[in-house]
């Protein structure tokens, strides 16, 4: 463990020297400034200040269409399909684009400012990861002292947590069920003790949600203490009593892409978008604002003890394994 | 009249059939192909594996206890609100129906929001306030429950009945009640023998709307029902799309079109209860004018009882609502809490030009929505009611259709029709949309008007040489101008606060409430959404006030 996140730390430092990627060329901001404007569809939120400023420094409009990831790939396949997609670049779940792209909506593009960025980061040519929609025990600061906060995942099955937890629906949320399956494969040393710790979750008796969305307030308010959420949060609901555990044990989370659609209308503009959008600016004005775990080297979300946490990212569920996944947990989770 | 109807009734089927039949169609095929699309290879598996679903029984028995009960709560206040209201000289009747329409200006979720802070377990407001006074500690009322369920969505879907009811109650001929009294009945036997049985039409039209809307509803099941592990068919439809990247609304709609026929059912059976028309005719030529019961000693008390309910079932919830809006995160009331109170989130909102931008089209929406929606509606109630034929029932179940489609679902059947259209992604696809599924609000409160008039009125113009058209205008327009004014407030209040087609057809310049409310509450935002709840019950309140002025200057022509 020690040596992973030294050896982790001497990568990024290296990496970090990498990252000041040259600036776009003046060829392609020409180019994408005749085009005029870039269509963006994205299943992020609140990332208006990174399309405000991309407008501002290239003077090419940015049209952000957010679409929630329940309707993403219907909606893109339905314009896709009646030959309207009108999207340049999609930025959603790496699993949403891996199954566009073998639909063949997307394009090949690696772009020049993505040469900081992890190796595992690009692997096809056309899906470029830039983050990770990470997850962690997030708790009520002002509610839960110092020595009851969790040390490690299976702190969370202590008896003293029952009916404090709220979590999204461990059936259905797509994300919450990567995640306890990535504790069975990176955490989790045996099959048999990560059995006992969802037993031991389901036990406590947690609260359930539709979403992530919904997870924060119950902890704020103090309706109860403790919840599998994002960490974002502390960010974006400042000044919240929230903070997250700092388990010993990696963060793990879903990757998340972005990609140029294959047959985009405003190619040049879509290139110049994407190189902004992994460019150290883009990526330190969405960790500062929006709170995300980005994999441009050496930025961090203010949030305190992130910068030195060991953040995976899980590897791809197909929907077939998220759904059978989900019907074993809801049987785990079903009350007695 | 027969003329008219061989006219009007292909027309309004081919129009209302467009409208609705174009999206169910869509679903229909997407339910029926194998892949995501609307179009693929013919397959009956996704009816198999939506119906094979052993959990299936137990969620079509809450969806009915849900259904059903929220009707009960929302047409038995609406009745007592109603009754009140337009019929007696109970005090300060104005801000009574402003309180019974609230709930129709807030986005469900935040009304559902608001009552999980009051009444939840283990620190709701009004659990701690009843322990705190009462001094037990073992009250903890607990809004987690199909119960809690039951009063949040029939309080919401009060006003549908509410604006569906008053209409009737105010047009009501007194001699029939007079009549009653003269004989030696009592108020109450009045009530029991006479008013009510008279009203029915309006109090089934108001129920099968609550049952048809509940069923669609997808606020409550999501934040109340799924804390409590309880599941409706919306919910259940949601887990059905939401588990997995590659969503199969096709297999949605599968599960969608039980409701259909739900509704398609309920539809018949509110004609059979409604078959003889002319039971219920209570305007007729000889003079009539509603008249106002003098409570006498009851004015008080019942006010009382009015007051109390008020504040419990709506006051409050919105009260929550504004504090939120003014507290930086979501804590319990405390002195902490009141110290860090500010105007934060309005500004936030008002400062967003996308949120100005959607303020701008969803009012243009709500007006030009409502107004064009009570046009068409105004010609198909005329249709169901007055030419009652095999056409016209066939009518009014076409007018059903989108309605009573789930929410999460009929956004993208419209998406699978419009994309074939050169609408796609514009202004008018959601109006269109907007009309084409809410059109039983603009319907509903003007067929349980029309109902009460009589055809010797329209005749005798006819008779004094008066065209169809001048009969409509002077004889019977005026006298269905509650109707109008229930149906226009219930289109218009409905298309500000709008989600289900607006998160799938809205686009960069098309942008309504409806989109930023879904984004603050995916960031879990509640102060931004509060605050932009508050400004919608303000946009909304400007809009019933400026009807309701109007209804009552047309009434007086």
């Amino acid at each position: 463990m020690r040596k992973k996140m030294a050896l982790g730390v001497i990568l990024s430092v290296l990496t970090a020297v990498a990252a000041f990627a040259a600036e776009p060329s003046g060829a392609l901001v020409e180019k994408a400034k005749a085009e005029g404007k870039v269509a963006f569809y994205a299943n992020m939120t609140a990332i208006e200040p990174i399309i405000a400023d991309f407008g501002k420094k290239y003077g090419v409009k940015a049209e952000y269409t957010r679409l929630s990831t329940t309707k993403f790939v219907a909606t893109i396949m339905t314009e896709h399909a009646a030959g309207k997609l009108t999207a340049d670049v999609l930025q959603a779940p790496v699993p949403v684009l891996e199954f566009l792209k073998e639909k063949g909506v997307i394009a090949s593009y690696v772009s020049p400012a993505a040469a900081g960025y992890p190796k595992w980061a690009n692997t096809d040519g056309k899906i470029q990861l830039f983050g990770i929609e990470y997850a962690a025990l997030i708790y009520n600061k002002e509610l839960v002292k110092p020595a009851d906060v969790p040390k490690t995942y299976q702190d969370l099955t202590d008896p003293k947590w029952k009916g404090k937890i709220v979590m999204a629906d461990p059936a259905t949320h797509p994300t919450t069920i990567s995640w306890l399956v990535g504790l069975k494969e990176n955490v989790i040393k045996s099959d048999a003790e990560w059995m006992k710790f969802l037993k031991g979750l389901a036990a406590n008796d947690p609260m359930f949600v539709a979403s992530f969305g919904p997870t924060p307030a119950p902890i704020e308010s103090g309706e109860k203490l403790i919840g599998i959420s994002m960490p974002k949060y502390i960010v974006t609901k400042a000044p919240a009593p929230l903070d997250w555990a700092h388990v010993s044990q990696p963060m793990m989370g879903t990757p998340r892409g972005i990609a140029i659609a294959a047959k985009a209308p405003h190619p040049n503009a879509a290139r110049l978008f994407v190189d902004y959008w992994l460019s150290r600016d883009a990526m330190t004005i969405m960790a500062a604002k929006v709170g995300e775990y980005v994999l441009t080297p050496g930025v961090y979300p203010p949030i305190a003890g992130i910068d030195k946490a060991k953040v995976i990212p899980i590897r791809e569920l197909s929907d077939a394994e998220i759904k059978s996944w989900g019907k074993e947990f809801k049987k785990i989770f079903a009350r007695p | 009249m027969k003329k008219q109807g061989a006219i009007l009734s292909p027309t309004l089927i081919a129009i209302v059939g467009f409208l609705t039949v174009c999206p169910i169609l869509m679903l229909a095929l997407g339910s029926f192909s194998e892949g995501l699309g609307a179009f693929g290879t013919l397959t009956t598996a996704k009816y198999v594996s939506a119906y094979t679903d052993p959990e299936f029984a137990k969620i079509i028995i809450n969806t009915v206890i849900f259904t059903l009960g929220s009707a009960f709560v929302a047409t038995a206040l609406a009745l007592f609100l109603a009754y009140l209201n337009t019929r007696t000289n109970v005090p300060f009747k104005f801000l009574f129906q402003i309180i019974s329409l609230v709930p129709m200006m807030v986005p469900h979720i935040l009304f559902a929001v608001s009552w999980a802070l009051l009444l939840n377990p283990t620190n709701g407001m009004l659990n701690i306030f009843l322990r705190q006074i009462l001094g037990f500690d073992a009250i903890s009322l607990n809004i987690y429950t199909l119960k809690g369920m039951i009063l949040v969505e029939g309080l919401l879907d009060l006003p549908i009945a509410y604006l569906v009811i008053a209409p009737a109650m105010s047009s009501f001929d007194v001699s029939l009640e007079e009549s009653s009294r003269v004989c030696g009945a009592s108020n109450w036997r009045t009530l029991f023998r006479i008013t009510l049985p008279v009203l029915r039409p309006a109090i089934l039209a108001a129920a099968t709307l609550v049952i048809v809307r509940s069923m669609a509803s997808f606020a409550v099941p999501s934040v109340i029902g799924m804390p409590g592990r309880i599941y409706v068919l919306a919910t259940h439809i949601y887990r059905v799309v939401a588990t997995g990247y590659a969503t199969d609304y096709g297999l949605a709609a599968a599960v969608g079109m039980s409701a259909l026929v739900a509704s398609i059912t309920l539809i018949f059976v509110y004609r059979r209860l409604t078959k003889e028309g002319e039971k219920y005719v209570t305007v007729t030529s000889r003079g009539y004018r509603p008249s106002t019961i003098y409570l006498k000693g009851a004015r008080y008390p019942l006010f009382g009882i009015v007051g109390i309910l008020s504040f419990i079932l709506i006051v409050l919830p919105v009260a929550v609502l504004f504090y939120t809006s003014l507290i930086p995160y979501s804590m319990a009331p405390s002195a902490k809490a009141f110290a860090s109170m500010s105007w934060r989130h309005y500004l936030a909102v008002l400062n967003d030009p996308v949120s100005l931008l959607s303020l701008k089209n969803s009012l243009l929406l709500g007006v030009g929505g409502a107004t064009l929606g009570m046009v068409l509606s105004f010609f198909v109630a005329y249709t169901i009611v007055k030419i009652r034929s095999k056409a016209s029932g066939f009518l009014e179940s076409l007018s059903f259709l989108s309605f009573s489609f789930p929410g999460i679902v009929v956004g993208i059947g419209f998406m699978w029709f419009f994309v074939q259209t050169p609408l796609y992604s514009t202004i008018w696809a959601l109006l269109i949309g907007y009309i084409a599924t809410y059109l039983p609000y603009g319907i509903r409160p003007l067929t349980s008007a029309f109902v009460q008039i009589h055809g010797n009125l329209e005749e005798s113009s006819r008779v004094c040489g008066g065209g169809p058209l001048y009969t409509m205008r002077r004889i019977v327009l005026p006298l269905l101008v509650p109707g109008i004014v229930s149906g226009w407030i219930l289109m218009a209040t409905m298309f500000v606060r709008e989600l289900s087609l607006s998160v799938v057809l809205s686009r960069p310049g098309t942008e309504v409430l409806a989109v930023q409310i879904l984004r603050f509450a995916e960031d879990g935002l509640w102060g931004r959404l509060s605050a932009l709840g508050i400004l919608m019950i303000f946009i909304s309140t400007t809009l019933v006030l400026t009807a309701s002025l109007i209804g009552k200057r047309l009434t007086k022509i």
